[in-house]
């Protein structure tokens, strides 16, 4: 019993995935008269709205007529995708309530149905209004939900498609005299002459050289931003150890600090050692001011 | 030799089927006015001598529907109650008073009219149900007891009469 309830069991809950479901949305005409079917349905793809049902309650004078419409714009043209118009007659009375079911035509897609309102044409008005859709939900819309869906696909990969006849083919002749001109750059070690043989050499060395050089180009490099990084966390470092808050705690005493060195002989000799070299320089001065006046 | 036997049959069979026999012609109609209890009343008490299904006090008045298939073909006769079905026993004088309304109606333009063009008898309403659809009917029910004595403990029910009338 058991092993037969495990065998059918995958069956069927698989088999719940792809069977249609129906529901019913929220009170569209919560907010207000009008209202956006965004905030309405709800997202799963392949929505069909089976019925429009809604109740309100008319406020109208008593001999005067008065037409309600409920109704949904067409998003994908002009006019309505659904419009249902009560005709309130004279006799009928202020707040009497109305409560109908509106079949919808089937297979209506989701994106048609443009914003939703309620309007009144007339002396009167609507209170406690109250609009919700029934749907029917088909999973299998998009065949490609569920392997057990009709018009599933095996999902092939997308493979990108090549014009074969601009790919290289090595069994053609043409390609053959190609792949020879291209072999004739090259020469084999035994086919150089010895000045090529040279040439080659030096170009290798010279090619050898310039490797090594931005290598150690690159190492200097590396070692010079490792350097300064390093001389920036020891500065930071060296900065944290400072203690500066001592000086910002020093207190200078006021007051007047007066001159306390003394001269005690006013008249300042001159200086022998260098009586001559002034004298020179008078004497130089002197002969340099007589110059300008050629004397 | 074949023909006298033939006859001699013949004539035993004609003796025997000497007799009555009647045939059963079935039908079955379906009602094409059908009342529903959406609501169930209930008295509240706003005072000791007073049983109300007036929402302010405690009371809530009883709905009844009916939804009518055939257009311009019945009447619904509404009665508001004029006695308890049960009750404790009471030794005094009981006053009643009922009224039944519209409260809602699937068809505007068929219906609307109904509770203006109502006829009124006593307790009984009666409308005259010219469309096809459902009509909600509200009754309201109030009784006192007289000289304004207190109702005895215990449990009250009263019920309201709702009828389909052929035309």
């Amino acid at each position: 019993m058991l092993w037969a309830l495990a065998v059918c069991w995958p069956f069927y809950s698989y088999s719940d995935s792809i069977t249609p479901y129906y529901g019913a949305t929220n009170n569209a005409a919560a907010n207000g008269l009008q209202w956006s079917m965004d905030s309405v349905f709800p997202s799963p793809p392949g929505l069909d709205v089976q019925n429009v049902i809604y109740n309100y309650t008319i406020h109208k004078p008593t001999n005067e007529q008065v037409d309600v419409s409920v109704q949904n714009k067409n998003a994908l043209g002009a006019g309505y995708i659904f419009r249902e118009t009560d005709t309130w007659l004279p006799g009928s009375l202020d707040g009497t309530q109305i409560n109908k079911a509106v079949p919808v035509i089937p297979n209506i897609p989701k994106e048609a149905w443009g914003n939703g309102s309620i309007t009144v044409d007339g002396n009167g008005s609507v209170s406690n209004a109250r609009v919700i859709y029934t749907y029917r939900v088909d999973p299998c819309y998009d065949p490609q939900f569920d392997p057990n869906c009709p018009g599933y696909k095996i999902p092939i990969p997308n493979i990108p498609e090549f014009d074969i006849s601009t790919l290289y083919d090595a069994t053609e002749e043409d390609a053959d005299i190609v792949q020879y001109e291209e072999d004739k750059r090259y020469k084999s070690e035994e086919e150089l002459t010895d000045e090529e043989k040279k040439a080659q050499e030096e170009k290798e060395e010279l090619d050898s050289k310039e490797r090594l050089e931005k290598a150690l180009t690159a190492a200097d490099n590396s070692a010079m931003f490792a350097a300064a990084l390093a001389q920036a966390q020891m500065l930071q470092t060296l900065a944290l150890g400072t203690n500066v808050n001592s000086y910002y705690r020093v207190t200078i005493s006021g007051g007047t600090y007066r001159e306390s060195i003394t001269l005690v002989d006013k008249q300042i000799p001159d200086n022998r050692n260098g009586r001559r070299n002034g004298l020179a320089q008078q004497l130089l001065h002197t002969k340099m001011v007589d110059m300008q006046y050629k004397k | 030799m074949f023909n006298k036997i033939a006859l001699v049959v013949l004539g035993l069979l004609g003796s025997s089927y000497v007799q009555a026999e009647t045939a059963p012609i079935n039908g079955v109609v379906q009602s094409r006015c059908i009342i529903q209890t959406d609501v169930a009343g209930t008295y509240g008490n706003p005072n000791a001598y007073t049983l109300s299904t007036d929402p302010q006090a405690g009371g809530e008045p009883v709905v009844i529907r009916y939804d009518v298939s055939l257009a311009d073909a019945y009447y619904a006769e509404i009665t508001a109650p004029q006695e308890f079905s049960s009750s404790p026993a009471i030794n005094d004088t009981l006053t009643w008073s009922g009224d039944t309304e519209v409260k809602a109606v699937s068809d505007a333009t068929g219906m609307g009219q109904y509770e203006s063009t109502k006829i009124e008898l006593g307790m009984m309403d009666r409308y005259d149900l010219t469309a096809t659809g459902s009509t909600w009917f509200k009754t309201s029910s109030e009784v006192t007891l007289g000289g304004n004595k207190a109702f005895p403990g215990g449990n009250y029910t009263a019920l309201v009469l709702a009828e389909c009338i052929a035309k």
